[in-house]
């Protein structure tokens, strides 16, 4: 370690005021940060409580999603062989996964990167670690089958438009890894339900389809109790996550897992997780009682299982730039998260999916619902002091 | 009872004059810097809306519209078609409206009065509430209808206001580029907001 030291050392005149290079400062710090903790102190009274900073909050995050994005690369490979029927072994599933996740990743962490260094040199701030979770984010939440230059597109709206504008990390308004399924999502709305390869029906499929097996039908659990049908998934294969969907939304088991590491390090929010959970499973009670449809009279844990739901609970709802700052709103919040999601999958035909537009409409009220809690604390407060 | 619900969440959420029609947009811009304000001219839209809509209703059903006179029993006034004069009609009634809204609260209570201050007159010259008036002409609502859409259309405008509102405070304390300060992030907010209500794009009750 200590070459790695003196290579710092010796580079920082460099970068620093007056040096050759004292425009890129804080590329300069931004590397030295990410490979030495920060000698850095606070200038004024201490309020230090705790050694966690920004790098090593969205770390912990990046470790939550790794199960979650394991699984993902295997089940993209695993769904991948049961449509053409051949290729057993797991070790051919887990490189069929590689091969197409990992370029997804590549180009939103490169595009996303680059344009957050840009932006940094430019406005002389130093450089936001939050796009480490943002841009893993991204991939997870798009079908394996998305053209590259589309997952770019997407990623650059999100940090330009969704973020940079804003003034960067912890001031934007959305969640900046939806922002960028949205925009794809209107843009381009026929590759993102995976409908772009064939006459109709989605297909989570790579490749040449005529070399899909007989009766091999690629739609969601999602598209098909939308269409009438009952879901031919078992409740295991859901909790499991051996389904068709967007690369990291599949497994409850391995969202859950991340859940465990977020609440344990403390960095996710325990109440915006559960009552988004509570929220979705009232709404899908309360349609069970009305009834009429399949759709309304699927079981209410059916709604916690599918799609992504617990995807967006845990690692989307949670954002703490986002979502309500307050105790009481983060409960109101994913109360509110929960029950909008069930309603917009059951009564908008449009989507057939609710959690990604309802964290986005949440978001938006985020802001308000605290102004709301933070003036009646304040009511409370007053009429307690003036006793 | 579900055609209104329909209405309600249509006019409140899908059909929502500010994402929707971009109507009532200066007050819209103008008045979202503080939550408190925004409150009392968004509860002030919807006051204007849930009355003056019913009330043009009224004037176009049963004056305006080919034929409305026909109750009067006299034969010239039944064939007549006055809905050429609608757009001065319904504007005065929407500005006459305001002014009595105005007096009475002044009369009855000073507080609000004051709170509201020049929100209340400027409410008259409001495109949302004109506009309101127009849709509700062109789609085929029975009076309950109308007063459905009006107020929905209203709470829109409310929920919408407030929201901004509460970004815009919280917004303060961002790093927001030059440039951009002030309007320029304010319409790149908006836009951003009408992600969040395209949720509602397609919603229907069975």
């Amino acid at each position: 370690m200590k070459f790695l030291r003196d290579a710092f050392d010796k580079a920082r005149p460099n970068f620093s005021e007056g040096g050759k290079f004292a425009f890129l400062h804080s590329v300069f710090d931004g590397f030295e940060t990410f490979m030495f903790v920060p000698g850095h102190a606070t200038h004024s009274k201490v309020h230090v409580r705790d050694g966690i900073d920004m790098k090593r909050t969205m770390i912990t995050v990046v470790v939550a999603m790794l199960p979650v994005l394991l699984f993902g690369i295997w089940n993209v490979g695993y769904q991948h062989f049961l449509a053409t029927g051949e290729g057993e072994s797991m070790m051919e599933q887990v490189i069929t996964g590689l091969i197409q996740v990992l370029p997804i990743i590549v180009v939103s962490y490169g595009v996303g990167l680059g344009i957050e260094f840009y932006f940094a040199q430019r406005r002389g701030h130093p450089i936001n670690e939050g796009f480490l979770v943002s841009g893993l984010l991204i991939p997870l939440i798009l079908p394996p089958t998305i053209p590259l230059w589309m997952v770019a597109l997407g990623t650059a709206f999100a940090v330009i438009i969704g973020k940079e504008v804003f003034g960067g990390s912890g001031m934007n308004l959305l969640n900046p890894a939806l922002t960028a399924r949205v925009f794809l999502f209107f843009a381009y709305p026929a590759y993102m339900s995976g409908e772009f390869l064939s006459n109709g029906d989605a297909v989570w499929f790579l490749g040449n389809r005529e070399a899909l097996v007989d009766g091999f039908t690629g739609a969601t659990s999602l598209s098909q109790i939308a269409a009438g049908v009952d879901i031919q998934y078992s409740v295991w294969d859901m909790f499991m996550g051996f389904e068709k969907g967007s690369i990291g939304e599949t497994s409850v088991l391995a969202t859950l897992i991340g859940a465990f590491i977020l609440i344990i390090s403390g960095i996710g929010s325990w109440k915006i997780m559960s009552s988004v959970f509570v929220g979705g499973f009232l709404m899908g009670t309360v349609f069970n009682m009305i009834g009429g449809t399949p759709f309304l009279e699927m079981p209410a844990y059916y709604h916690l299982l599918i799609g992504g739901f617990a995807f967006g609970a845990v690692y989307m709802a949670t954002d703490p730039v986002s979502a309500a700052q307050t105790e009481t709103g983060k409960i109101i919040y994913g109360l509110l998260i929960g029950v909008m999601t069930v309603l917009i999958r059951v009564a908008n035909p449009a989507y057939p999916e609710g959690m990604m537009m309802a964290i986005l409409l949440m978001n938006v009220f985020a802001p308000t619902i605290d102004y709301f809690v933070v003036e009646s604390n304040k009511k409370r407060r007053l009429k307690r002091a003036t006793v | 009872m579900q055609d209104l619900i329909n209405i309600g969440v249509k006019s409140i959420f899908i059909d929502n004059m500010i994402f929707a029609y971009f109507l009532g947009m200066c007050s819209y811009l103008a008045v979202s810097k503080k939550v408190s304000t925004a409150i009392g001219l968004g509860a002030a839209v919807i006051f204007v809306l849930g009355i003056t809509i019913p009330l043009n209703w009224l004037v176009y059903n049963y004056f305006l519209k080919p034929g409305a006179m026909t109750w009067t029993g006299i034969e010239e006034l039944a064939t007549a078609d006055l809905s050429f004069i609608g757009l001065i009609i319904y504007i005065s009634v929407i500005a006459s409206f305001v002014q009595l809204t105005e007096m009475v609260v002044e009369k009855l209570s000073p507080a609000l009065y004051a709170a509201l201050g020049i929100f209340l007159p400027l409410i008259a010259v409001n495109c949302s509430i004109l506009g309101g008036a127009l849709f509700m002409i062109g789609r085929p609502y029975n009076l309950a209808e109308a007063t459905t859409f009006g107020l929905g259309s209203g709470i829109g405008w409310f929920l919408a206001v407030v929201a901004l509102a509460a970004i815009r405070e919280k917004l303060k304390y961002s790093h927001v580029p030059a440039p951009l300060r002030g309007l320029g992030i304010t319409f790149i907010i908006v836009g951003l907001m009408s992600f969040g209500f395209l949720s509602f794009m397609g919603f229907s009750i069975n």
